[in-house]
C-alpha cells in the first residue's frame, strides 16, 4: 500500500515539475498544412494548389512543402486544427465558431464564399414539396452538429415553427454518404454545399427544392480560417497565404469555366456537371471577411442558443466580433 | 489480522485506481491546460452530472442493438457450430466461406447495412452482430470438434445412440466451457462495435450516436470522455453479469478442476 503512494506522489511530482517547464520558441516553418474540403465553395484552395500559386508565392518565406488535406466536413476538420495538423483551415464559419466556444485559439482571416448550399429531395417528394412544413416527418441528411448546414436547416426549421428535433430525423453525413443515402432511398431529403445537389440532380436521384440562399439570404458559408500561431509567429507568411488566396478567388470569379476544370480534376468528377453546379448555385465566391462579419455573428448566437445549457453551465458567453474574427491582415494587403 | 488482510485486498483494487485518476486530474490540469485535449476528471464527473437525463436513454438504445447484434449472432452461430464441430463435411463445406469472411472488419459492412436495413436499429444490430459472430462460432465449433472419443464412446456405452443424443448429452455439455468464452468474447468485441453501428445515422439515441455524432463534431470533449468512461464501465457490468449467471451458475461443475 505504501508502496502505491509512494509511486503516485512521485507520477504526480513530476508531472507538476513537467507543467513548470516553459514552451520551446516556435521553429521557422518549411511546411504549411491547408485544410479543405471537396466543395466547389473552397475551390480558390484547390485553384492556388493547382496553378502552383502555393509554392510560387510561399517560397520566399521558407516554406518548402505544401500539405493539402481533404475532409468530409467542417467538424472534423476542426478536430485536425485542434490536434495540431492543420495551420489554415478553408471550412464553413460555424465549426470554427463552435470550437472557439470549446477554447481554440484561432481566427476567422478571410472570407471565401456565401451562400451556395442546397435541399434535395427525392423525386417522388419534390411534387408534394411546399416548404418546411412538407418536410414533417421525414429523414434529411445534412453535414454533422456544428457544421453550416446543420445550424442552417435548424435555424431554417426553427424560425419556421419547427423543432429540429421533434419534427424531422436529421441524419448526420458526409457529402458522398447522404449522396448514396438519397439514391438509395434510405434518407428523403439532403442538405449539402454544390456540387452535391447538382451531381444528385443529374443522377436523377433527386430535385432541388431550395437554395439556402432562399433558407437564410446572404448568409456566410466559407471563410479561411488560422491557428494563433500563425497569427502571432507568422503574420508576413499568413499575409502572403491571403494573397494568394485572394488572388485565386478572383480567378475563379472571372474564369468559372476553367475553375470547373480544376475542381473536375482535383475530384476526379464530371466536368459538365460542375460547370452546371457552378452555373446553377446561388453561391458568391468572396475574400473580404467583412463581408460575413454580420451574418458570423448571428451564427455565434444561433449555436449559443442551441447549446445554452452547457454554455452557460462553463460560464461561457455568447462570442462577440474580437472573439472569431481578425481581419487585421486582409485589412493590411488590401489597403 | 483478518481487518489488515482485507483492507490490504481491497487497498490492491483501490488505490492503483485512484492514483491513476489523481494523476489524470493533475496532468489535465497542470500539463495540458486545454480541455480540448484532455479534459479534467472532475470536469468529466461533473459532465456525468449534467448528462443524467440523456444518459438513460442512450443506454437503452445501446444496449437494444447490442442485444439484436449479439442475441442473433448467438442464435446463429451455435447451430452453425454444432453442424460444423459434428461433421468433418459441414466443416469442409463452410471453413473456407468462414475464413474469407471473418478478417472484413465490421466497420466494413456499413454501407451495406443500410441498403440491406436502411437506418434502423436492426442495422446497428447487424454491425453488432459481425462483430459477435466469429468468435462465438469458433469457440464454439472448436469445442464440439475436441470432444474425446473416449467420452463418446463412453455415452454409447451408457445408451447415448445416434447424433442427437451425443450431442446433447455428451458433446454439448463438454463444449459448454468454450462457447461461454467464445459469447464472452463475441459479447466484448460486439459492444466495442456498438459505437461504431451508432456512427452511422441509425437514429437519434445511442451512446455512440452522441458521443460521436454530437459531443465529437461540436467539440465537447468532456461529454465525449463522459462518455467513453459510460461505455467503458457498462461493459464491466455486463461482463460481470455475464460471468455470474454462466461461470458461477451453468458452469459450476468446473469449479474445482483446476483451482
Amino acid at each position: 500500500m505504501a508502496s502505491f503512494i509512494a509511486v503516485g506522489a512521485i507520477a504526480v511530482a513530476i508531472v507538476m515539475a513537467l507543467g513548470c517547464v516553459e514552451p520551446e520558441t516556435p521553429a521557422e516553418m518549411t511546411a504549411i498544412n491547408i485544410g479543405y474540403q471537396p466543395s466547389t465553395h473552397q475551390l480558390a484552395a484547390m485553384v492556388a494548389d493547382e496553378k502552383g500559386w502555393w509554392q510560387e508565392d510561399l517560397r520566399e518565406f521558407g516554406v518548402e512543402e505544401i500539405v493539402m488535406k481533404e475532409f468530409p466536413s467542417g467538424p472534423e476538420e476542426m478536430q485536425a486544427m485542434i490536434a495540431g495538423d492543420l495551420d489554415v483551415a478553408y471550412v464553413g464559419t460555424t465549426p470554427p465558431i463552435i470550437v472557439m466556444y470549446e477554447g481554440l485559439d484561432a481566427k476567422i482571416v478571410a472570407g471565401v464564399q456565401t451562400q451556395g448550399s442546397a435541399l434535395v429531395v427525392r423525386p417522388e417528394l419534390a411534387g408534394e414539396y411546399e416548404g418546411p412544413q412538407s418536410l414533417k416527418g421525414k429523414k434529411i441528411a445534412t453535414f454533422p452538429p456544428g457544421s453550416i448546414q446543420y445550424t442552417l436547416l435548424s435555424k431554417w426549421l426553427i424560425d419556421n415553427g419547427m423543432d429540429p428535433d421533434e419534427d424531422v430525423e436529421i441524419v448526420a453525413m458526409s457529402s458522398g454518404n447522404a449522396a448514396f443515402a438519397i439514391g438509395t432511398k434510405t434518407v428523403d431529403a439532403v442538405l449539402l454545399p454544390s456540387p452535391t445537389p447538382t451531381i444528385i440532380e443529374v443522377e436523377g436521384n433527386g430535385v432541388i427544392v431550395e437554395w439556402s440562399g432562399s433558407m437564410w439570404p446572404n448568409h456566410a458559408c466559407c471563410c479561411v480560417v488560422a491557428t494563433e500561431e500563425m497569427m502571432t509567429d507568422h503574420p508576413e507568411l499568413l499575409k502572403q497565404i491571403l494573397k494568394t488566396h485572394i488572388r485565386a478567388t478572383e480567378y475563379e470569379i472571372a474564369n468559372p469555366e476553367e475553375a470547373a476544370e480544376i475542381y473536375a480534376k482535383v475530384q476526379g468528377a464530371d466536368v459538365a456537371t460542375i460547370k452546371r453546379s457552378i452555373n446553377v448555385s446561388d453561391m458568391h465566391w468572396i475574400h473580404d471577411p467583412h463581408t460575413i462579419i454580420a451574418s458570423g455573428l448571428e451564427y455565434a448566437q444561433v449555436i449559443y442558443e442551441l447549446d445554452s445549457e452547457r454554455y452557460e453551465n462553463l460560464g461561457i458567453e455568447v462570442l462577440g466580433e474580437e472573439d472569431i474574427f481578425d481581419t487585421s491582415f486582409y485589412d493590411d494587403i488590401t489597403g | 489480522m483478518k481487518i489488515t488482510a482485507v483492507l490490504k485486498e481491497q487497498g490492491l483494487r483501490v488505490v492503483p485506481l485512484i492514483a491513476v485518476l489523481v494523476i489524470w486530474e493533475v496532468i489535465a490540469r497542470y500539463v495540458v491546460k486545454d480541455a480540448l485535449l484532455l479534459p479534467r476528471f472532475s470536469a468529466v464527473i461533473f459532465a456525468i452530472f449534467t448528462l443524467r437525463e440523456l444518459l438513460i436513454p442512450d443506454i437503452i438504445v445501446s444496449l437494444l442493438h447490442f442485444s439484436l447484434g449479439v442475441a442473433s449472432a448467438f442464435l446463429v452461430a451455435l447451430p452453425m457450430a454444432i453442424a460444423m464441430g459434428w461433421f468433418e463435411s459441414v466443416f469442409k463445406a463452410l471453413d473456407p466461406i468462414i475464413e474469407i469472411l471473418r478478417p472484413i472488419p465490421p466497420l466494413a459492412w456499413i454501407p451495406l447495412a443500410i441498403v440491406w436495413f436502411h437506418l434502423t436499429h436492426y442495422a446497428a444490430g447487424f454491425i453488432i452482430f459481425i462483430g459477435a459472430f466469429f468468435p462465438i462460432l469458433i469457440n464454439s465449433y472448436t469445442g464440439f470438434k475436441d470432444v474425446p472419443r473416449v467420452l463418446i464412446e463412453t455415452g454409447n456405452v451408457l445408451g447415448c445412440i445416434g447424433h442427437r443424443k451425443v450431442v446433447r448429452h455428451v458433446a454439448l455439455p463438454y463444449a459448454l466451457p468454450a462457447i461461454a468464452t467464445g459469447t464472452r468474447i463475441g459479447m466484448g468485441i460486439g459492444w466495442m462495435c456498438v459505437v461504431a453501428a451508432e456512427m452511422f445515422g441509425v437514429g437519434n439515441s445511442g451512446l455512440g450516436f452522441r458521443l460521436f455524432q454530437k459531443f465529437y463534431f461540436l467539440h465537447q470533449m468532456d461529454y465525449v470522455v463522459a462518455y467513453m468512461l459510460v461505455l467503458g464501465v457498462l461493459a464491466l457490468i455486463i461482463d460481470r453479469v455475464f460471468r455470474h449467471f454462466v461461470e458461477d451458475n451453468l458452469l459450476r461443475w468446473k469449479k474445482g478442476i483446476v483451482k
